[in-house]
C-alpha cells in the first residue's frame, strides 16, 4: 500500500520514482543509512578533529529531540498552515508525563518504552485542549494564542510547585531499560539508535498522513479553509487532529529527552525553545517531511559545534573584530537574520515540498492584489 | 537551489577552516612531557559573566602557579574552560553537554564548577558515570549532597561520592542571614522576596524558618520570576504591614538588584536594611557589569549579604596579591573558592602520580578517593578543609558583607564585616 | 453631550479602581496603563491597517527606552541627579521625547520597508514568521551594545510628590499621565481630523477602493508604522524615566500584555486600545496586591484566551475599519 505518486516535474529518474512509490520502505531504509552512517562519518577529519564520536553521538541523538520536534511542528505549521508559536509546551507535557511516571519524586517506575506511548498520548490531548479554543482564529491570532499558550504550560510547571517541585524541577528521572542494551550517562549510544528508531516509526507517520485524506484536507484548509468547508472537509476535526499529531511527536520528544538528561526543569520549555523549532520547519522547508529533518539537524550541529568552532578559529586566528564576538551567545540574532532573510528571498525554505514551492512564488507573481480574508473569526 | 548551495558551501568552508586550527582541548603551557587537565564548568557569558569569570580565573592562578612550581614529575597542568550559558543565562542541559565532554576528554582529572544548583543537577549523574571528580566552589542546594535526594544523581555508581563542595549549603546561609538580620540588625520583622528559583526559594525558606525560630516575624513572602520588570506593586503591598528589614532571597541576574532598586523607592522602604545571600553580595564593585551596586545604582546602600565561603584568608596568604597582579582586578566572591578546589584535585593528581598511576581511569579514581576519603585535610588557599561523607565541607564559613557608596570614588563597593564558623550537620 | 457618558464611565472605573488599590498602587497602576496603553495604540493601528500582529512592536518599545536612555547619558551627558531647574528640566524633556520618538517613528518605517512591505501580498504566515525574526534582531542587537544585564536610566524628573488622600503620588506619575492623555487624544484627532488620517481610515476599510481613490497606500502605511513606532517611543521615556531600569527582554512581556490589551479593547479601535491598556495594567497591580504575581503573566494570557475565544471584537469593537 504505497502513497499516490506525487506530481512529477521534469527531473525524476527511475529512482525517484521507485521511492515514492514504496515511500514508507525507503523511509526506514533512509533513517537505517543515515542512522549506520553518521557515526562513522565523524571518524574522519575534518570531523573527528572537533570531538571525540561519542560526543557526536550523544550531541546527533540529541538533536533527534530537535528533529522530531521539528517533524511535529511541520505536521502543525507546514502542512495544516496553523502558525503555532508555544510548541514547547507539548514538549514540557512530554517531559513531565513521564517525570511523573518514571522517577524518584513519584516514586513510580513505569519503564520508557510504554511511557514514549503515555507521554505522545497527553502531548496529544493537550494539542487538543489547547487548539479547541483557537478554531475560530485566522493565523495572526492563532499564533498568539498557542503564544500565550506557550508561556502558561511553563509557568504552571513552575508555580505548582507541590505537585511539580516547582523551580527544582524533578531530579532522578529514570532512564530506558532493555535486556540486552545497557542505557546510562556515559555511553550514547543507547540512546542514539533508540532516537534513530524512534524518528523513522515517526517519519513512516508523517508520509502515510501527508498522503491520506487527512494530509490533503490539511492541505486544503492551509490553501482556503471556507472552500475546504464547502466541499465537506471538516475544518474543525481536521485542525484538532493537526494539533494532535503535531503535539504527539513532542511528547516522544519530551520523554525522551527527560530520560536521556535525567532531570525535568521548568526552565527548559521557554520561548526560545519553540522559536529555534520553528527556525528549523522554516528553515528546512515547510511541509517536507525530510527537509525539516535536515534543517533541524543542521540548525542543531550548527548551534553546538559550528558556532564554537567559529569562536575557536577566530580566537586562533586572531581576527581583529571577529575573535572578540562570542558567536554561541549571538546564535538567536543568527536565527532572527536568517528567518527574515528566508522569507523574503526563499519563503519555502531550503528543502520545499515542491507544492509548496509553486504556490508561494505564483502568489508573488500575481497581479491580483485581493487582499487576504479579512474576518478575524475564520468562518 | 542557490541559496542553498551556498549555504552548504559556507558550513564546508568553514568546517574546514575550523578543523585546520581546531586543537579539541585549550593547549596547556609548555613544559615537559604529558598534560593533565582540569576542567571548569561556570557560566561564562551574558548576564552570568560577572560570576563565572573570576571563578574560572581562581582555578587558572592555581594550574599556573603549580605548573610553576613544577613537582608533577613528567606531566604539565592545564585547563579546559566550558560555558553553560546560554543566551546569556546558564542552562542546564549546556552544562550536561559541557559535562559529556570533558567526561570524554581522557586528560581531565578533576573538574571545578557549576556554579548554579540546578546544572549540578544535570551534570552529577554524568561526572558520576565517568568516575570523575566535580568540585563546586558555589552551589549551595542542600539536595546535592544531603541523603536521601543526592542518590538520586548517582545513578550508575552509586557508593561513589564524585561531587564535593567548598560552599556552605543553603540550610546554612539562610539561617545565618536570619540570625544577622534578627541580632545584629535589630530587625523583628521582615519582608521577603524570591525569585522562584531553586536557589532563591531554598535560601527563602531555610532563612524564614530560622527567623521565625529566633523569634522574628515574616510579614509578608513573595514570589516574582525574573521576568518581573515592575516590582513596585509588591513592595506596596508589602509596605502595609511595616517591616523592619527585607530579605531578597534570589540573585541579581534573577531580578534582585532591580527589585532593590525599585524597592527603596516605596514609602516604608527607602531607609530599612535590605539582606541577600550570595547572589546579591557578588562583591562587585559599582561600575562593574551586572553587579548589584551597579544596577541598583543609589538605592544599593544599607545592603547587607552573605558569602558561602571564608574570608579571613590564613595569614601569610598572598591570594589576593597574586590574583590582582595575575588577573588586573580583585578576586571575585568565589575565586578564593575555585583555588582551593584545584588545590584538592591537584593534591590527588600528585598523589596518584607519585603512587605511578598512568591509566586515565585510574587516575581519575584516585584523584575522586582522595578527596572523599574520610578524614583527609587538605591545605589550601582558604585554610585546611576537608570533606564529610557526602561531599560537604566540614568547615563551612558564612562571611558578612555590607555595602559602602562612598568608596571607589563614589561608585560603592562592599564592605567584610565579619565572619562565622558553623558547624557541618552531618559531619 | 455624546462625550458625557463614556467620559462619566472612564471616571467612575477610576474612581472604583483607586477604591480598590489604594493610592499608593493606583499610582503604580496609572504609570503602567499608560505605558501600555501607548504602546498598545502601535499594535493596533497596524493591524487595523495592514492586518499584522507586529511582532516586533514591543522590542521597539524597549529599543525606545534604550535610545532615551543613551540621549540622556551621552548627547547631554546628564547624570542620575534630578533637575531642578524648571526650564533646564522643560528642555531636556522637550528634546529627550521629541527625538526618542522621531529616531524610533524612523525605526519604524525602515522595518516596514525593508521586512514587511516586501511581502504584503505574501501569504500570512510569511510576514508574521519576519515579524519575530525581526523582534530577536532587535533584542540581540541591544544585547550586543549593552548587555543582558539590566541598566540603570539617570532618573532626572525630581522627585516632588503631592499629598493626596492619605497618600503621595509623585510629579512624575503626573507628568507621565498627561503626556499619554496628550499623546492619544492627538492621535484621535489626527485620525478623525486630518486628510492623512482620513487616508489611514479608508486604508483600513478597503484598500482597493482607496488605491483607487487616490491615496498613496504605500506613504499611508509608513505614516501609520510612524506613529505608532513614536507612540511606543514615548512609553519607552516612560519606562526608563519610572522604572530607572531597562534591560533588553523588556520588550517581550510588555508587548504580550500591549497586545491583550489592544485585543481587549477591540483590535483596530484606537480609544479600546488606550482602555485595555488601563485594564491589564489593572490586573497586573491588582495580582500583586493580592500577593499573586507570580501568577499576573498567566492571567494575562488567560484573559487574552478568553477574549479572542468569546468576544473576538473585544469591548469596543472596532472603529478604525470595519472588520467583522
Amino acid at each position: 500500500m504505497s502513497a499516490p505518486p506525487a506530481v512529477r516535474n521534469g527531473s525524476s529518474g527511475g529512482l525517484v520514482a521507485l521511492i515514492r512509490a514504496h515511500r514508507s520502505i525507503s523511509v526506514l531504509v533512509g533513517w537505517a543509512l543515515v542512522g549506520a552512517l553518521l557515526p562513522f562519518i565523524v571518524l574522519v577529519p575534518p570531523f573527528s578533529t572537533f570531538q571525540a564520536q561519542s560526543l557526536w553521538i550523544g550531541g546527533f541523538a540529541n538533536s533527534g529531540v530537535f528533529i522530531l520536534l521539528a517533524l511535529g511542528l511541520n505536521i502543525v505549521v507546514g502542512l495544516a498552515g496553523l502558525l503555532d508559536l508555544g510548541y514547547a509546551a507539548f514538549f514540557a507535557i512530554g517531559s513531565y508525563t513521564y517525570a511523573f511516571g518514571a522517577s524518584s519524586f513519584t516514586g513510580l517506575h513505569v519503564p520508557f518504552w510504554p511511557m514514549l506511548l503515555v507521554g505522545a498520548f497527553a502531548a496529544a490531548t493537550f494539542g487538543i485542549l489547547l487548539g479547541a479554543p483557537t478554531l475560530r482564529l485566522r493565523g495572526d491570532y492563532l499564533a498568539i494564542v498557542t503564544l500565550g499558550f506557550g508561556e502558561i504550560v511553563p509557568a504552571v510547571f513552575l508555580n505548582a510547585d507541590t505537585y511539580t517541585r516547582g523551580t527544582n524541577g524533578i531530579g532522578g528521572v529514570a532512564q530506558p531499560a532493555l535486556p540486552f542494551l545497557q542505557f546510562n550517562f556515559s555511553d550514547p549510544v543507547p540512546f542514539y539508535v533508540t532516537m534513530v528508531a524512534i524518528l523513522a516509526v515517526v517519519m513512516v507517520f508523517v508520509y502515510r498522513l501527508q498522503g491520506s485524506r487527512l494530509g490533503r484536507a490539511w492541505m486544503a484548509v492551509r490553501e482556503d479553509e471556507l472552500a475546504a468547508a464547502s466541499s465537506g472537509v471538516n475544518t474543525v476535526t481536521t485542525k484538532l487532529l493537526a494539533f494532535a499529531l503535531g503535539a504527539s511527536t513532542a511528547g516522544l520528544a519530551g520523554v525522551f529527552n527527560a530520560s536521556k538528561l535525567g532531570i525535568v526543569s521548568p526552565d527548559q520549555f521557554g520561548f526560545a525553545v519553540s522559536f529555534t523549532v520553528l527556525a528549523m520547519v522554516v528553515l528546512g522547508g515547510m511541509g517536507n517531511a525530510w527537509g525539516v529533518a535536515i534543517g533541524a539537524f543542521t540548525l542543531y550541529e550548527i548551534q553546538s559545534v559550528v558556532l564554537k568552532g567559529l569562536n575557536q578559529f577566530f580566537q586562533q586566528v586572531q581576527v581583529p573584530f571577529l575573535d572578540t564576538i562570542d558567536f554561541v551567545q549571538y546564535q538567536f540574532l543568527l536565527y532572527g537574520l536568517a528567518l527574515v532573510a528566508m522569507m523574503l528571498l526563499r519563503p519555502e525554505g531550503l528543502f520545499p515540498s515542491r507544492r509548496r514551492q509553486r504556490e508561494l512564488h505564483q502568489v508573488s507573481e500575481d497581479v491580483a492584489d485581493v487582499p487576504p480574508p479579512t474576518a478575524a473569526l475564520g468562518d | 537551489m542557490r541559496p542553498a548551495k551556498f549555504g552548504a558551501l559556507a558550513i564546508t568552508t568553514v568546517l574546514v577552516f575550523a578543523a585546520c586550527s581546531n586543537t579539541g582541548s585549550a593547549s596547556g603551557g609548555g613544559g615537559g612531557g604529558k598534560t593533565i587537565t582540569i576542567g571548569t564548568e561556570l557560566p561564562m557569558s551574558g548576564a552570568e559573566t560577572a560570576n563565572g569569570q573570576p571563578t574560572a580565573n581562581g582555578v587558572k592562578l592555581a594550574i599556573k602557579q603549580e605548573n610553576a612550581k613544577g613537582d608533577i614529575p613528567g606531566y604539565t597542568l592545564a585547563i579546559e574552560v566550558e560555558d553553560d550559558a546560554v543566551n546569556g543565562a546558564h542552562d542546564p542541559q549546556q552544562g550536561a553537554t559541557n559535562m559529556h565532554t570533558l567526561v570524554a576528554d581522557t586528560t581531565v582529572m578533576g573538574v571545578v564548577g557549576p556554579f548554579n544548583s540546578s546544572v549540578a543537577q544535570a551534570e552529577i549523574p554524568i561526572s558520576n558515570a565517568g568516575g570523575l571528580l566535580q568540585c563546586s566552589p558555589a552551589n549551595t542546594n542542600t539536595g546535592l549532597t544531603y541523603p536521601p535526594d543526592s542518590a538520586q544523581y548517582r545513578p550508575t555508581n552509586p557508593n561513589k561520592i564524585n561531587y564535593i563542595r567548598t560552599a556552605a549549603p543553603d540550610s546554612i546561609q539562610g539561617p545565618a542571614g536570619a540570625d544577622y538580620v534578627y541580632n545584629d540588625l535589630k530587625a523583628t520583622s521582615v519582608y521577603i522576596l524570591d525569585d522562584t528559583e531553586t536557589f532563591g526559594v531554598g535560601v527563602g525558606d531555610s532563612f524564614a524558618a530560622e527567623f521565625k525560630k529566633d523569634g522574628g516575624t515574616v510579614t509578608k513572602r513573595d514570589s516574582a520570576p525574573k521576568s518581573t520588570t515592575d516590582y513596585t506593586p509588591l513592595f506596596t503591598a508589602a509596605a502595609a504591614a511595616h517591616p523592619q528589614a527585607v530579605y531578597l532571597a534570589g540573585t541579581t541576574p534573577t531580578g534582585m538588584g532591580l527589585a532593590l532598586k525599585q524597592g527603596r523607592t516605596v514609602a516604608g522602604f527607602e531607609t530599612i536594611p535590605f539582606m541577600g545571600p550570595d547572589g546579591v553580595a557578588d562583591l562587585g564593585p559599582g561600575g562593574t557589569t551586572g553587579a548589584t551596586i551597579t544596577v541598583a545604582g543609589s538605592a544599593a546602600h544599607d545592603v547587607f549579604g552573605t558569602v558561602a565561603g571564608i574570608h579571613d584568608l590564613p595569614s601569610g596568604s598572598t591570594f589576593v596579591a597574586d590574583y590582582t597582579t595575575e588577573f588586573g582586578s580583585a578576586p571575585g566572591a568565589y575565586s578564593a573558592a575555585a583555588y582551593a578546589c584545584a588545590q584538592v584535585i591537584i593534591a590527588g593528581i600528585k598523589a596518584a602520580v607519585t603512587a605511578g598511576t598512568t591509566d586515565p581511569a585510574a587516575m581519575r579514581e584516585a584523584v575522586r578517593a582522595q578527596a572523599t576519603a574520610a578524614g583527609n585535610k587538605f591545605d589550601t588557599v582558604v585554610g585546611s578543609i576537608s570533606f564529610d561523607k557526602n561531599g560537604d565541607i566540614t568547615t563551612p564559613y558564612m562571611s558578612f558583607y555590607k555595602t559602602d557608596l562612598t568608596l571607589d570614588g563614589g561608585k560603592g563597593d562592599w564592605v567584610y564585616v565579619k565572619q562565622q564558623a558553623f558547624t557541618d550537620p552531618n559531619a | 453631550m455624546r462625550v458625557l457618558r463614556p467620559a462619566a464611565v472612564v471616571i467612575g472605573a477610576l474612581v472604583v479602581a483607586f477604591a480598590i488599590l489604594g493610592i499608593q498602587q493606583f499610582e503604580n497602576f496609572l504609570t503602567l496603563g499608560a505605558i501600555y496603553a501607548l504602546v498598545a495604540l502601535g499594535y493596533t493601528m497596524v493591524y487595523g491597517i495592514i492586518e499584522l500582529i507586529n511582532f516586533a512592536h514591543g522590542d521597539v518599545f524597549m529599543v525606545s527606552a534604550f535610545l532615551s536612555m543613551w540621549i540622556i547619558t551621552v548627547p547631554l551627558g546628564l547624570a542620575d541627579r534630578p533637575i531642578d531647574n524648571p526650564l533646564q528640566l522643560t528642555a531636556v524633556l522637550v528634546i529627550v521625547v521629541l527625538a526618542t520618538m522621531v529616531f524610533m517613528g524612523c525605526i519604524g518605517v525602515i522595518i516596514e520597508r525593508f521586512a514587511y512591505r516586501p511581502l504584503r501580498h505574501a501569504p500570512r504566515l510569511a510576514p508574521l514568521i519576519t515579524a519575530i525574526g525581526v523582534s530577536f534582531i532587535l533584542q540581540n542587537i541591544i544585547q550586543a551594545i549593552f548587555s543582558t544585564s539590566p541598566i540603570s536610566v539617570p532618573q532626572i524628573f525630581p522627585k516632588t510628590k503631592f499629598e493626596i488622600l492619605g497618600g503621595s503620588i509623585g510629579a512624575l506619575n503626573i507628568f507621565m499621565v498627561v503626556v499619554a492623555i496628550v499623546l492619544m487624544v492627538a492621535l484621535q484627532l489626527f485620525i478623525s481630523r486630518t486628510r492623512l488620517g482620513r487616508a489611514m481610515r479608508s486604508t483600513a476599510q478597503d484598500r482597493e477602493a482607496a488605491e483607487l481613490m487616490g491615496v498613496d497606500i504605500n506613504q499611508t502605511i509608513a505614516i501609520t508604522f510612524f506613529i505608532a513606532a513614536a507612540l511606543a517611543g514615548s512609553a519607552g521615556v516612560i519606562q526608563g524615566q519610572y522604572f530607572g531600569s531597562i534591560q533588553y527582554n523588556l520588550g517581550f512581556f510588555a508587548g504580550l500584555k500591549a497586545f491583550t490589551a489592544a485585543v481587549l479593547g477591540g483590535i483596530g479601535n484606537t480609544t479600546g486600545a488606550a482602555i485595555g491598556g488601563f485594564v491589564i495594567a489593572f490586573i497586573e497591580v491588582f495580582a500583586a496586591q493580592v500577593g499573586l504575581a507570580r501568577w499576573s503573566e498567566v492571567a494575562v494570557f488567560t484573559v487574552l484566551i478568553l477574549v479572542l475565544v468569546f468576544r473576538p471584537s473585544g469591548i469596543l469593537g472596532q472603529a478604525l475599519g470595519e472588520r467583522a
